[in-house]
């Protein structure tokens, strides 16, 4: 059971945001391919222009297609409101721009995805937002890098592609205490393997690219709003406490409560910034949730059974998964993740970045791209392509080697991946013996 | 806008618009747990179409101050005294649940406040089972749960919301959770002077229930909207929360009602 529903999660998968509609009984999510539409009247119109009522102007800000899958996405997370957006890259920049503006300052863990990084330390900063980047982990650290202007703490509930587990409880005890919000990237576990909000985030973001649709057909993201943080309390935010000029001085908080940042989103980044999701897209990405829990019940057995193997693989140098009792992150993914730590993986392997190289081209199964979520078993080399535009010492403090191949494990037949990885052994062992 | 009523600051939405005193006054009061919120959808079109309107949070609930008030009997007469603290002479007073018991106590107590009374998801007396109660004075939570898994229909209960991309269960749970809904249960529970009020109710009085309300069942409603002398309209496939799960269908039984009685219909 979620805070949203009472349903259990297999069947809020399934059903959440839809029951057949009036007009044919489509048992499916019908595609509503359109940009706008009709009002019954002017008065009709001019209603839903000022948040009288609930409904559809223009794709742009909403559509009904994609309203499903917001609210199936809430209704799994435990939100009180989610917004899906173009791209996971896409929410991120929509939820810094809404709690952030110039001279605002954000705290984010080392540990990230490299084009989040990217956005975070050289794009926002353009806008004079800067950011701290801080083994959010580390009390201390997190404690001191708090000023006073700043407005989010930001980490991945799974760090990309380091693997580190944010410790949520202990992050959001401490920025809870200065009045500021969490904010976490869960796309590695999705809410079927932890819910952010249940250990004190505020705010849930994802790529559904990755495991929420599967199938990797269609680019999107999403922004959960939890709806538990006092915005007016924090202080900090005259953006949602205040009145809102353009809507005839709304003030969102006193409004809407729980859903504030959801609404100010959807009338501001929606309508200003436009990176809606396709109908198309939210369609594709609802076909990939309704499986969603099985998937991930396939993919975290068999990341733990190639784990157990590659430890026994004499061309492996060593392997990091966020639940191998070796990692420092064990008792707290057992804690935020008792089903499972996700399907993702590292290791190294012999021969260097030469060997590296030479295992990933050997691969016939699995495949060399630069996505992860996928049905299907992914691989890469991070030091040359996600986190490339790193310095050595980021991409040392992110927890990337030279050496390091990053695996997306999919849900194809155990012994099929393992022959695969064992040919690409041989050839980085070749590699390695030529040196 | 705040307004101070026994010396505590107390909350009131206005629908997005300044209170306007002048103009024909529309006054909402939630149910138990809940707060002005509850009224999203319908305070801000009555703002923007010639009314003025008040719908406070009660003593101890989300943006007012002090302690919950633990009798509808003394929730009427603070509403008589919110009402006058904001200058009104008159209001078009709108109850959900034990907001409309509420709005009963103050026709009993304040009549010449009144020109019309509305009860949504109601009756004139709503029993409440002990054992909800005791939930709700070890945890809100856990009390808001068993409200909202009963009180939402079952379009609500798989997800369906009228504000895209929203989760009502979750607000509401948000909100109640954090207001004194064990003191508010209690009071709802004990109140018993429905009947006897509805003898006296001399203001036009309509009632709108909801087919798969199972808070306060339709029979019961319709049963009180006859001792009440009330226009009754039943609205199809939705729960006990109509504001929030059918905001058309109550904001336009609202608009039929209270437009007629102010010629603006």
């Amino acid at each position: 059971m979620s805070r949203s529903s009472y349903l259990k999660p297999d069947t809020v998968a399934l059903h959440a945001g839809y029951v057949p509609e009036s007009d044919h009984g489509s048992r499916a999510v019908p595609i509503y391919q359109t940009t706008s539409y009709v009002f019954e009247s002017v008065s009709e119109g001019s209603s839903l222009f000022n948040v009288e009522q609930g409904g559809h102007i223009y794709s742009r800000i909403t559509n009904p297609t994609v309203a499903v899958l917001e609210q199936r996405i809430a209704a799994l997370e435990g939100g009180s409101g989610a917004i899906c957006t173009a791209s996971g890259m896409s929410a991120l920049f929509t939820i810094f721009i809404t709690l952030c503006s110039a001279g605002d300052h954000i705290i984010s863990a080392t540990q990230i995805y490299g084009s989040t990084a990217t956005l975070l330390k050289h794009t926002i900063k353009r806008l004079g937002i800067e950011c701290s980047f801080v083994s959010v982990n580390d009390e201390q650290a997190l404690r001191d890098a708090i000023q006073p202007n700043t407005k989010m703490v930001f980490c991945e509930s799974i760090g990309n592609p380091g693997l580190e587990i944010s410790d949520i409880p202990g992050i959001s005890t401490i920025a809870h205490e200065a009045g500021i919000p969490v904010v976490v990237d869960a796309t590695f576990a999705t809410p079927c393997l932890c819910r952010p909000f249940e250990h004190g985030a505020d705010i849930v973001v994802h790529s559904v690219t990755k495991w929420m649709g599967g199938h990797g057909v269609a680019i999107g993201g999403v922004i959960v709003d939890g709806g538990q943080f006092d915005w007016e309390q924090s202080g900090r935010f005259p953006e949602l406490t205040e009145p809102y000029a353009p809507f005839h001085g709304i003030r969102f908080w006193e409004e809407f409560g729980p859903s504030a940042l959801a609404m100010k989103m959807r009338a501001e980044s929606m309508r200003d910034v436009g990176a809606a999701m396709s109908p198309h897209n939210a369609f594709l990405i609802l076909q990939g949730i309704e499986t969603l829990n099985l998937r991930m019940k396939q993919h975290v057995a068999n990341a733990r059974a190639l784990l157990e193997w590659l430890q026994q693989q004499e061309a492996v140098t060593w392997t990091n998964y966020p639940d191998m009792e070796s990692n420092p992150s064990h008792a707290l993914a057992a804690t935020l993740f008792p089903d499972g730590a996700g399907s993702m993986l590292c290791f190294g392997v012999t021969g260097g970045r030469a060997g590296g190289a030479a295992f990933i081209d050997s691969l016939q199964l699995a495949s060399n791209l630069a996505n992860v979520g996928d049905a299907r078993t992914l691989v890469l080399h991070p030091a040359s392509t996600t986190h490339s535009r790193l310095t050595g010492e980021d991409m040392k403090a992110a927890g990337i080697s030279e050496d390091m191949i990053r695996v997306s494990v999919g849900i194809e037949d155990i012994s099929d991946i393992k022959a695969d990885f064992g040919r690409g052994f041989k050839a980085a062992e070749r590699v390695a013996g030529a040196a | 806008m705040y307004t101070e009523v026994r010396g505590q600051k107390t909350y009131a939405a206005t629908g997005g618009k300044a209170f306007d005193g002048s103009l024909p006054t529309v006054m909402f009061v939630h149910g138990s747990g809940l707060d002005h919120r509850s009224w999203a959808l319908q305070t801000r079109w009555f703002a923007y179409n010639g009314y003025s309107v008040l719908a406070p949070d009660l003593p101890g609930h989300s943006l007012s101050a002090g302690e919950a008030l633990t009798s509808i009997e003394d929730m009427g007469a603070w509403l008589a005294e919110f009402i006058r603290a904001n200058g009104v002479s008159k209001v078009h007073a709108i109850g959900h649940s034990q907001g409309f018991l509420d709005v009963l106590e103050l026709a009993r107590q304040a009549p010449e406040l009144l020109k019309s009374i509305t009860g949504i998801g109601t009756a004139g007396a709503i029993p409440v089972n002990p054992a909800l109660i005791e939930a709700a004075k070890n945890s809100a939570a856990d009390a808001a749960d068993m409200l909202l898994m009963w009180g939402f229909g079952p379009d609500a209960q798989y997800g369906i919301s009228a504000v895209p991309g929203m989760q009502p269960i979750a607000i509401g749970r948000q909100i109640m959770a954090s207001n004194p809904l064990h003191a508010d249960l209690v009071a709802c529970g004990e109140y018993l002077n429905g009947s006897e009020v509805a003898k006296t109710i001399d203001v036009p009085a309509q009632l709108i229930l909801a087919r798969k309300d199972r808070l306060t069942p339709v029979k019961a409603g319709m049963a009180f909207a006859r001792e009440l002398n009330a226009s009754t309209t039943i609205i199809e496939r939705y729960g006990h929360m109509l504001p929030i799960e059918a905001p058309r269908q109550t904001l336009q039984k609202l608009r039929e009602l209270i437009g007629s009685l102010e010629n603006t219909a």
